[in-house]
């Protein structure tokens, strides 16, 4: 743990958590007492050496907290004025509620005992603070509690898997590695055995998993995929464009710059980008991507010219 | 270097155990740890009632007898002090417990173990087993949203510079009344005062860092302010009716609400979807490629065909 030196602020703060939670753990031992409060063993005795120097005005030992930590387990007594745990804070309010609305919308419905008690509970907390979050989610957190157990317990997954790149739902067994963040997208790193390749799945096209009881067998090393480049220019809707293109945004990129390049494993991603943005990019290279293009462009264009995709008169 | 918390420590418990407003002079004489000057006193006073406030420690003012101008005395109400969601259930300390682990690791994470400890010290045990297995998180890692938060809370204006469409960053001055997040985005909500409107802000189009501009309490949140109202404010109704190809366009498959009865050609369905922004609704489209075929309303089928035709030109 990096031992970080608290503000006598933060310090006083904790003083004040630390009364009410020994009260209520007679005889924790210090390590479990440090852990809980995210501080080093030695902070914590620093804290327990101050406390003991509070108590009501008078400080005759009358007065003073007892607190008793020399054999390595913390009692305290005399301690009733702090005994009550502390009001939260507005900010701690917010945590709390906006944590809520992740696991409301991850809980299904035959469990109306745990939504009740997560409205009522909401309901609480904007009372005390207003209405000024709410969360959406879109990855289910059952979906990533699954997965993690699976890699933990070194389990494969059955998933089934909405790719918009391929516009497919599809069932694959994959053997999970890791969950990570791509460009603000939680993703899972996988080795996918029904493609029998390396892939990474977006956790929010995930539309079910299930722990198989195939125990995950080693797998190779990664492949190394060969990257794709496009390289385009972009006349309008620029901060969108970027977006869309996972280019990063910054108000240098609109000043000078003019040609952009976007990289991707898949050539797919890069082109179907291309096309939502026919009418503010101009694509440069490679000459595959232009004549996969014009390609696309074509067969979609002699839809509209056949009689049998005319609006109705 | 312990004085200071100590001093916070015990002015807490002297002014949380009267049952009267205790008088600058009687804190200065009986808690211990006020020295110096009678001028440093005070100056000592005056930053631990700002720093106990910080806390959330709400300190009363009051005078002993409302008759005469009395000096006037200070005290924390229990009430004031103590964890105020009522009575909690071990179901109820699993739930919010789980809440605040979503946090690890994202902003605002030591409010969320701040919260935890709080929560342990209540003494009831957790009932995690009556919880299913579920494993929220925030992910944002954004300080801004921290920022934000807080001035949400301490009603204080932010100040910030905003990318535009062209990149351009435009400075923003801001009441904010909520934060959200949805389609995988955070957003800030609150009164533009430049714009003198209620509009929305995504955090990641935000370049560089929040800052506060005045003092906490500097405004109200209207209380007809309503997130999901802000949040569809631009949808006017407006819908679009496609061809979809079997099995294809499962994005936009999902998405339609009703099936349409207007017949299609054999190996397509037709289907009518809602859209908040035409634009996007076109790229959308477009993504499709020769999966999707607009037929109404006219601007958006026209517009389509006319940037395809443009891609022939550019790169056939």
């Amino acid at each position: 743990m990096v031992e970080k030196q608290s503000t006598p602020l933060e310090k006083a703060a904790r003083l004040l958590d630390l009364v009410p939670y020994i009260s209520t753990h007679q005889g924790i031992a210090l390590s479990d007492l440090a852990e809980e409060f995210g501080v080093s063993e030695s902070e914590l005795l620093s804290d327990l050496n101050t406390l003991w120097m509070c108590g009501l005005p008078g400080y005759t030992p009358l007065e003073l907290i007892d607190l008793e930590f020399e054999s390595g387990y913390v009692s305290i007594r005399n301690a009733e004025i702090l005994q009550r745990v502390r009001i939260l804070s507005k900010d701690e309010l917010v945590v709390l509620l906006i944590g809520l609305d992740l696991l409301r919308d991850s809980i299904h419905t035959d469990r109306s005992d745990l939504l009740t008690a997560i409205s009522s509970l909401q309901s609480r907390i904007k009372e005390l603070i207003g209405n000024v979050a709410e969360v959406t989610p879109i990855v289910n957190s059952a979906h990533r509690a699954n997965i993690l157990k699976a890699i933990t317990s070194r389990k494969k997954l059955e998933i089934s898997y909405h790719s918009l790149i391929r516009d497919t739902v599809t069932e694959r067994t994959v053997t999970p590695l890791e969950l990570s963040i791509d460009h603000g997208y939680e993703v899972l790193e996988a080795y996918c055995h029904t493609a029998g390749a390396y892939r990474t799945f977006r956790l929010d096209n995930v539309q079910k998993v299930s722990i198989s009881i195939e125990d995950s067998q080693q797998t190779g090393e990664p492949k190394p995929q060969s990257e794709l480049h496009l390289q385009f220019s972009i006349s309008a809707r620029l901060r969108s464009t970027l977006e869309r293109f996972r280019l990063s945004l910054s108000p240098e990129v609109a000043l000078g710059m003019q040609n952009f390049t976007a990289t991707s494993f898949s050539q797919d991603w890069l082109i179907r980008n291309a096309m939502s943005t026919l009418a503010v990019t101009k694509v440069m290279s490679p000459d595959s991507a232009r004549t996969e293009l014009a390609h696309r462009c074509r067969k979609t264009l002699d839809l509209y010219q056949s009689p049998k995709f005319h609006a109705l008169p | 270097m312990s004085r200071k918390t100590e001093r916070l420590v015990n002015l807490t418990i002297a002014l949380l155990a009267t049952k009267r407003y205790l008088t600058k002079s009687e804190i200065f004489r009986t808690v211990d740890g006020y020295e110096g000057t009678p001028e440093s006193k005070e100056r000592m006073f005056e930053r631990d009632k700002d720093d106990l406030r910080n806390l959330g420690i709400a300190i009363e003012v009051g005078t002993f007898d409302p008759l005469f101008e009395d000096e006037s005395g200070y005290r924390i109400k229990p009430e004031n002090y103590q964890f105020q969601l009522g009575d909690i259930t071990s179901r109820d300390i699993a739930l919010l417990s789980l809440a605040a682990e979503a946090w690890r690791g994202a902003a605002l994470d030591s409010s969320a173990l701040s919260a935890l400890v709080k929560l342990h010290a209540i003494g009831i045990e957790s009932d995690s087993e009556a919880l299913p297995d579920l494993a929220p998180s925030v992910l944002s890692s954004d300080t801004n949203l921290g920022s934000a938060i807080s001035a949400i809370n301490s009603r204080t204006v932010l100040t910030f510079n905003y990318l535009n469409e062209k990149l351009i960053e435009e400075s923003r001055v801001l009441e904010p009344y909520a934060v959200a997040s949805k389609f995988g985005h955070w957003y800030l909500f609150g009164m533009d005062l430049d714009r003198k409107d209620v509009r929305s802000f995504r955090f990641d189009r935000i370049n560089g860092a929040l800052s506060t501009k005045g003092r906490a309490g500097s405004f109200t949140i209207p209380s007809d302010f309503n997130i999901e109202d802000s949040l569809e404010k631009n949808s006017l109704g407006n819908s679009v009716l496609l061809y979809l190809r079997q099995g294809r366009a499962l994005g936009l498959r999902a998405r339609s609400r009703e099936t349409v009865d207007y017949k299609a050609p054999d190996g397509w369905q037709s289907v009518r979807i809602a859209f908040q922004d035409q634009e996007r609704m076109i790229e959308e489209i477009l993504w499709y490629g020769d999966d999707v075929v607009v037929l109404e309303p006219e601007s958006i089928r026209g517009s389509v065909i006319s940037r395809l035709q443009s891609g022939v030109d550019l790169y056939g």
